[in-house]
């Protein structure tokens, strides 16, 4: 009897399955439609994605077994279960999503003995799918798919007729098996990998702040560039905190991928939410360190947290084992000896001392990542000071960033960067603003304010009271400004010989105080300035407010 | 935001808490938030403004039409002003300062309150 007409050797198994012995590769003939399961093999097949290499294997399979049905189920190992994946002839089993506990019924004792199993008559057998029994399937053989040692899933034929499966039909079906299965693998991990690449990157954008924010006397830049490969936990961020301060971070989650990017989303948002509370930067990190040391599963993290005050220039700063911040400005660069505490995560009572520093107008905080200065066989100390030297030149928050792109490598990027740097910008000697009339812009005036009479050396106590006389004069111009039409006034600022002239101007006219409570405004002007006038001009009404800074 | 509130009921005394900044921007919701906090059967409530870091004419306003609203509804008026905070200088600069009577603390303020509770 020639060797592929052989019966198959039955050993005894469980109801109505039989183990099979498994067969020889010369069992089966090289025919045109075997050749074809050869080629399963190639390795340019595997880049076709799953779905098509699985559908490629469907299609050859049947037209070299002759049979009514296949199907390929996959293990998935995080529930230990068989996750029906595509087939033929019962494609209800891949739409109703089948899962086979490993171990039970059909496809479950292939994957768990490594067996080849035949069933001959499925209505006298321990089957579990339902879907072979409805379908009409008499006939079952069912192999194994297995990758350097490790089960990944099984690969099954159906006849619809009573079929007795010969040594040739088994042959067949391993070579199938074992040619397609490190394909299987390789394209499902590509496609698992591309998914994860995907979303990762959708994550991390979504995360990064879309718009920085818009001060006047300070401005923001910052840049996010992603690893060539994978995505990494970097995160940058500025947001404006109560009463006209500014904080700005950074941070980057040890590892990479989804993980590492989801984390990064929860430390953003949980950094951001603590220092809308007005803790200061040590108090913030520390509550974000015990924050992510909750997480059933943490990484650790370094970040810097610095809280800039536009008014005085006065940063407070602090690190969780992040890299030294840089001050860039005046044709300078300097790193910040602050001190880095322990990463986040890494200590479980991690304290957080607070630096302090003043910008210098024009000066630029400058915060970044260590993708942006790890180098092979650089110690990092020595990239810091070529980055720091790079710098160095730079004269605003913009050209800051542009010029730390030139320390990345243009191609094959291994580690995310971010880099954010705030600038505290220089406030001319005199004031000339147009603001709209509108109360919401009464108290960036008066930070504006503040910081031009401090910069023109006024000591605190003018500073309230004088700001406090202006913004009297604003509101005056509000309240009484021409509607409907969008209306501006005027603030004009100038020193001179030590005494502040402020003009307030609008195009509306002066309207006698009516009450006690409205002619507080008055009054205040009168009491906090040496001189306050109140002119009407052809156009509108002007206020003039003078006063000395010194006795 | 220029300014925060926060909320404290101690029995039939309400403890409202300012800090940040006051001015024609947000005195309107902060009255109408404050007035929202102190239900009818309130004996009292305490203005707390020593964290208060600016308060213009219009916030001076804000604390007369606020002693007025409670006045109407038989209620009273604490206002929390400690002698060096910025609220007080605007009041001093306003000259309304001998005009409106002040305590130092939130304590000193619940004081004369407690047997009336």
């Amino acid at each position: 009897m020639p060797l592929e007409n052989r019966p198959l050797d039955p050993v005894p198994a469980g109801a109505g399955q039989v183990v099979l012995t498994p067969a020889r590769e010369e069992a089966a003939a090289p025919t045109t439609q075997v050749r074809t399961l050869y080629r399963l093999g190639d390795p340019a097949l595997s880049e076709l994605g799953l779905e098509e290499f699985l559908a490629e294997l469907l299609n050859r399979v049947q037209e070299a077994l002759q049979v009514d049905t296949v199907a390929i189920l996959l293990l998935d190992r995080e529930s230990n279960q068989l996750v029906a994946r595509a087939a033929k002839g019962i494609e209800e089993e891949v739409e109703r999503c089948v899962r086979i506990p490993i171990g039970r019924g059909f496809a479950g004792r292939i994957a768990a003995e490594r067996v080849a199993i035949f069933i001959a008559d499925v209505n006298h057998a321990d089957i579990l799918n339902p879907i072979l029994r409805e379908k009409g399937i008499r006939s079952l053989l069912g192999v194994p798919l297995i990758v350097e040692g490790d089960i990944i899933g099984v690969l099954h034929v159906g006849s619809l007729k009573p079929r007795t499966f010969n040594q040739r039909d088994l042959s067949v079906l391993q070579i199938a098996a074992a040619r397609a299965a490190p394909g299987i693998e390789r394209a499902r991990l590509y496609s698992a990998l591309e998914h994860e690449h995907r979303v990762a990157m959708v994550l991390q954008r979504s995360l990064l702040p879309k718009r920085l924010i818009d001060v006047v006397g300070v401005t923001a830049a910052a840049r996010y560039l992603a690893a060539s490969d994978e995505v990494g936990g970097d995160w940058y961020d500025v947001f404006e905190l109560p009463r006209g301060r500014l904080g700005m971070a950074i941070g980057d989650v040890v590892g990479h991928g989804l993980t590492a990017a989801a984390l990064m989303g929860q430390l953003r948002t949980a950094l951001h939410a603590y220092a809308t509370e007005n803790h200061g930067p040590g108090k913030t990190l520390e509550l974000v360190d015990r924050f992510l040391q909750s997480m059933p599963e943490f990484a650790m993290a370094t970040a810097a947290y610095a809280v800039l005050d536009p008014e005085t220039g006065h940063v407070r700063i602090a690190s969780a084992g992040h890299l030294p911040p840089l001050v860039v400005g005046n044709g300078k660069a300097r790193t910040l000896d602050v001190t880095p505490a322990a990463p986040l995560g890494a200590l479980p009572y991690g304290s957080r001392r607070e630096h302090e520093l003043t910008l210098e107008p024009g000066e630029t905080l400058v915060l970044y990542t260590d993708g942006l200065v790890e180098r092979p066989q650089t110690p990092l100390n020595k990239s810091i000071e070529e980055l720091a030297s790079m710098l160095e030149d730079a004269t605003t928050a913009e050209e800051c960033c542009e010029m730390a792109m030139e320390m990345v490598p243009l191609e094959g990027l291994r580690d995310d960067v971010a880099i954010v740097a705030l600038q505290n910008g220089s406030i001319p000697s005199e004031l000339h603003l147009y603001p709209p009339a509108t109360a919401k812009v009464l108290g960036e005036l008066r930070r504006v304010l503040r910081r031009w009479l401090r910069e023109r050396g006024a000591d605190d106590e003018a500073i309230g009271e004088i700001t406090l006389a202006v913004n009297e004069a604003c509101a005056n111009s509000i309240e009484h400004a021409y509607s409907p039409a969008p209306a501006r006034f005027g603030l004009e600022a100038s020193c001179e010989n030590d005494e502040v002239t402020i003009v307030i101007s609008d195009l509306g006219r002066w309207r006698a105080p009516r009450g006690t409570n409205r002619g507080r405004g008055l009054t205040i002007m009168e009491a906090a300035m040496d001189s306050a006038e109140v002119n009407q001009t052809d156009s509108g009404t002007e206020i003039v407010l003078r006063r000395r800074l010194h006795s | 935001m220029l300014a925060d509130l926060e909320i404290d009921v101690r029995e039939r005394v309400v403890i409202a808490r300012l800090t940040g900044e006051v001015d024609l921007s947000n005195v309107d919701q902060l009255r109408a938030a404050i007035t929202e906090a102190t239900p009818n059967h309130a004996l009292a409530l305490i203005l707390d403004l020593s964290g208060v870091d600016y308060l213009d004419s219009s916030g001076i306003q804000l604390i007369y039409r606020l002693r007025e609203d409670l006045r109407s509804r038989g209620q009273v008026l604490r206002l929390v002003i400690p002698s060096h905070s910025p609220a007080h200088s605007a009041l001093r600069i306003a000259g309304v300062a001998n005009h409106v009577e002040t305590v130092e603390s939130v304590e000193e303020g619940l004081s004369g309150l407690d047997d009336a509770g």
